[in-house]
């Protein structure tokens, strides 16, 4: 049987999970260095208990001592999230066009950033990171439902900040 | 519309009547937009194979440790003793008590971690643990010390003659060779003492002198006379005063003929030795010869 202690096991896990935790923990603290802090921990972790851990339980492990590391993380912290720059599609959109998606893109990020973390967790692990709500209910800890919940209630809110109600 | 109809619509899991009847709903173009928009956000760049490099520098090497296991161990065990004796060292400093020390002719000031007071008179000392200050106030005396104390918990003054408690107040305790005397003047002092507690309330003494507890006599000011410069007393034998004298002064005290039993009622100053002197000698009939460090104290009806 595949042992994660094997280096190609443990290479190939990190390579398939890394970057949820990373984008994880950032959606939740909008902080990119206790991101990368939290991806060091908890293969650093993975690897040290790797004759425990078998390679399916592998990835909840992860999450779950990324998540732990931050439990008692004061959550008052301002969220400020940055994205990206996606490399700009020529467009032949007009350059009005151009302004109003701009502008509907800086609403849409201040009310991301201001939504409940639970609620922008869940729903940019789903947009971005095209995880199914099983999966993050399995990450989060929690059912199914509750993920349905947040998400509905994410875009809910979101809907509502944009339109100014 | 069905519960949590937006996480469904998400995924796909309206039926084509529900989704029709959502389609036509004021707030839907928004919401489509929402989810058009928030398919281009990016999070920050993430570079597996540079996490992966730093995570094989971070993680503790297997293989090799078993190789260097008995090398390794030495390593480790003369580190963990070096670590060991570093922690022992810290503890046991941390842990020392502090003290304060006053010479003859010398007053100081001690401030408690609580913010309570302590002035110290001359030749006293007082000792207590800082790291333990929280969980127990509690001070060693040798000597005499006016003490000013935060209201809070239980305020232990601990001398070789008795112990002091309080809550919160202001008294003086003076724990002298043959000689211990607690004064309270705010608050309510209990002075333990040979297995009685006294209670003493404002405005009020305890002496004991040579094992026998006197009657208190009232002290008639706000804080100890030594603390404006002078020393005060009230039917106390010479020799008590004597003594006094040669703390506050650092002088060598001689005497020839002298009843030091004798009672002796009065103030003299700290300051001033020759006054000292005078205030001492005139109402107790004696006579006095001052040298450099060393005072002659004599009958006045002798040679």
């Amino acid at each position: 049987m595949d042992n994660v202690c094997e280096e190609e096991v443990f290479s190939s896990l990190f390579k398939t999970n890394s970057k949820t935790v990373f984008n994880y923990i950032y959606y939740k603290f909008g902080n990119e260095e206790k991101a990368h802090d939290a991806v060091q921990e908890a293969f650093v972790k993975l690897w040290e208990n790797c004759a425990k851990v078998s390679p399916d339980k592998a990835r909840s492990y992860v999450y779950t001592v990324a998540n732990n590391m931050y439990l008692n993380v004061i959550k008052a912290e301002k969220v400020r999230l940055k994205y990206a720059d996606k490399s700009e599609k020529t467009t032949h959109e007009s350059p009005d066009y151009v302004m109003e998606e701009k502008e509907f893109k800086d609403k849409l990020d201040r009310a991301l950033d201001s939504l409940p973390e639970n609620q922008r967790t869940t729903f940019l692990l789903n947009r971005i990171d095209g995880k199914k709500y099983a999966e993050i209910a399995d990450l989060e800890g929690v059912s199914v439902k509750a993920i349905e919940k947040r998400m509905h209630l994410a875009l809910k809110s979101l809907r509502e900040q944009i339109d100014g109600i | 519309m069905k519960e949590n109809y937006l996480a469904k619509w998400l995924n796909n899991e309206l039926t084509e009547a529900e989704l029709a009847e959502f389609e036509k709903t004021a707030e839907y173009a928004t919401y489509k937009k929402i989810l058009d928009v928030s398919a281009d956000l990016e999070p920050p760049k993430f570079d597996i194979e540079k996490a992966l490099d730093d995570l094989r520098n971070n993680r503790p090497e297997k293989e090799v440790k078993v190789i260097r296991l008995s090398p390794m161990k030495k390593v480790m065990r003369l580190a963990a003793a070096v670590a060991a004796i570093v922690a022992v060292a810290y503890f046991y400093i941390n842990s020392l008590d502090i003290t304060v020390t006053t010479q003859y002719a010398q007053q100081t000031e001690v401030i408690l971690p609580d913010a309570s007071e302590i002035i110290l008179n001359a030749a006293s000392e007082i000792s207590y643990s800082e790291k333990r200050w929280d969980k127990d106030r509690n001070v060693k005396l040798e000597g005499e010390a006016f003490f000013k104390v935060a209201k809070g918990k239980r305020f232990t003054v601990a001398t070789e003659n008795g112990l002091v408690t309080v809550l919160g107040t202001q008294f003086n305790v003076e724990n002298r060779k043959d000689f211990f005397e607690v004064t309270c003047y705010e608050g309510l002092v209990s002075v333990a003492y040979n297995g009685t507690e006294t209670k003493l309330p404002a405005g009020t003494s305890f002496i004991v002198i040579n094992g026998e507890i006197q009657h208190p006599e009232t002290p008639n000011s706000s804080v100890p006379s030594w603390m404006n410069n002078e020393s005060s007393f009230k039917s106390i034998p010479l020799a008590f005063v004597l003594d006094e004298f040669e703390r506050q002064f650092n002088i060598e005290v001689e005497t020839k003929n002298i009843d030091l039993d004798q009672l002796f009622t009065g103030t003299f100053s700290n300051t001033n030795v020759n006054l000292a002197l005078q205030s001492i000698s005139t109402p107790s009939h004696i006579k006095f010869n001052l040298e450099e460090n060393k005072v002659l104290i004599y009958a006045e009806n002798a040679p």
